[in-house]
């Protein structure tokens, strides 16, 4: 059989930039939507300059025609890519518009707010599908992977919000942030474990892919960055706020892991990406006589 | 397409009349061959896969391109518009095939000497920043003529016809020999053919 290949643009090199781009794309919509919940005037500003800045700058900078990336906005009836540039215009242009001053609580105020909403909730959901679509590469191929993306997309946005809040000495119901951290800890792990449990039953190639995460090439990063820093930590810290009471600091690091443990979670699915062999034992010669040739 | 497994010898030179009818730069394979083993000892034997870009009907790189740079024409070659592709290489992601090459750079064959006259012509249809790939020769098969891979190959392996005539010379072998599609569980339903070794 071939030898099993693994996928190379969407990592190394610029490659790197989509795995960027993604992660920010989602913890900026996160952050939006937790910020719209929380009425955090500064984590809405903030989200708008992560998506421009650091989503849509990472994007551009990956592509190799970046002039032209308005054209990737005209297939959306197709393209997952379309659909999430799509999200992306529609989540500024909502959010932009909300923010300014005496807009807010007008018509048009309101009708900005649902239309970022609707962006974000794109953005959400886009990236998972863009992989989920490549049938050549198995791993990727996981119903659950869309789920697992906007779960650590949230997760990203709400670990953001610790963060912002915590620079700048903001004191939110600790109850609350007690509770969202809890939720986005144990759902994102939940799910995490569930979607290699799935790619462990996906066939030999996503069982490849899981042994490089576990076991190979890429279990560095994936037990340092996306299980220590994503989830031991948070939990850890978190136990010390509950016994000892939270204090700002504290919420800053548990923030400041958590979104390198999200970052490392993405780029471990990239990197794991492993494509079918072209062919493996020769597939049976097959006769089309007075059958219909499906080409 | 039809490639005739039996008559490939894997001497490679399909790879090579591509490269010089098509200028592609160091690293770009349209057409390539490579080599498998089957059996176990002490029953092996050793068979050349010619690959290239399969032109799918069900082609997952026309259906995922944000901005419709591939496409696939009326007579079922998936073509790419190098005026169109931004380089975001997600064709190259879903390509069950790895028939897709990304420039990103202006390679040469020979480093720090910039490109030869031959270079400098001949990459001059392969812009840097967009993806590009097997097109069947698009400019040959326009004039009547069949693509190079298919004239270079000195065993006659591979075919080059109309599938949907049931009377051409592809119908021919695939009716009477029995053929195989690579990968055809990602639903792809690729137009390249193989007869058995």
């Amino acid at each position: 059989m071939l030898p099993y290949r693994p996928q190379r643009e969407w990592i190394e090199g610029r490659g790197l930039l989509v795995v960027i781009a993604h992660f920010f794309s989602g913890v900026a919509a996160g952050l939006w939507l937790f910020s719209l919940a929380l009425d955090y005037e500064a984590g809405l500003i903030i989200s708008i300059v992560v998506m421009i800045v650091l989503a849509g700058g990472a994007h551009l900078a990956f592509l190799g025609r970046w002039p032209r990336f308005w054209r990737m906005i005209l297939r959306p009836h197709s393209s997952w890519i379309s659909r999430g540039l799509l999200g992306i215009v529609l989540f500024l242009v909502g959010a932009i518009l909300y923010v300014l001053p005496g807009l807010r609580d007008t018509t048009f105020g309101s009708a900005m707010l649902a239309l970022s909403v609707l962006g974000a909730a794109l953005i959400l959901v886009y990236k998972g599908f863009v992989y989920l679509v490549a049938k050549a590469i198995p791993f990727w191929n996981i119903s659950l992977l869309p789920f697992l993306y906007i779960a650590y997309a949230l997760r990203g946005g709400a670990a953001l919000l610790l963060v912002a809040a915590a620079a700048a000495g903001e004191v939110f119901d600790i109850d609350l942030l007690q509770a969202i951290k809890l939720w986005v800890v144990v759902s994102s792990a939940v799910l995490l474990l569930l979607y290699l449990a799935l790619a462990n039953n996906a066939g030999p190639a996503a069982k490849r892919s899981l042994q490089e995460l576990v076991a190979g090439r890429i279990s560095p990063a994936f037990y340092a960055g996306a299980i220590f820093l994503g989830l031991v930590i948070p939990i850890v810290l978190g136990a010390i706020g509950a016994t000892a009471g939270l204090w700002r600091g504290l919420l800053a690091l548990v923030g400041l892991s958590s979104l390198a443990g999200d970052f490392f979670v993405h780029y471990c699915i990239v990197k794991a990406g492993i494509y079918l062999p072209i062919v493996g034992e020769l597939p049976p010669a097959r006769s089309y006589r007075g059958r219909p040739r499906l080409f | 397409m039809v490639i005739d497994l039996k008559r490939c010898i894997g001497c490679h030179a399909c790879q090579i009349a591509c490269k010089a009818e098509n200028g592609t730069r160091p690293g770009t394979l349209w057409a390539r061959v490579l080599k498998q083993e089957l059996g176990t000892f002490p029953n092996v034997r050793r068979f050349s896969l010619p690959l290239l870009c399969m032109h799918c009907r069900l082609a997952p790189c026309v259906e995922v391109c944000p901005t419709g740079a591939t496409e696939k024409r009326a007579d079922g070659i998936v073509t790419i518009d190098a005026d169109k592709c931004v380089g975001c290489r997600y064709c190259l992601m879903v390509c069950p095939y790895g028939s897709r090459y990304y420039q990103g750079e202006e390679w040469t064959y020979f480093p720090g000497n910039g490109a030869n006259p031959y270079e400098a012509m001949a990459y001059a249809g392969h812009p840097t920043g967009v993806v590009e790939k097997c097109d069947f020769c698009l400019s040959r098969v326009e004039k009547g003529l069949q693509p190079a891979c298919v004239l270079a190959c000195p065993t006659n392996a591979r075919t080059f016809g109309d599938l949907h005539d049931r009377q051409s010379e592809v119908s021919r072998l695939i009716d009477e020999r029995g053929a195989f599609r690579l990968r055809e569980e990602t639903g792809a339903c690729p137009s390249i053919f193989y007869l058995p070794p």
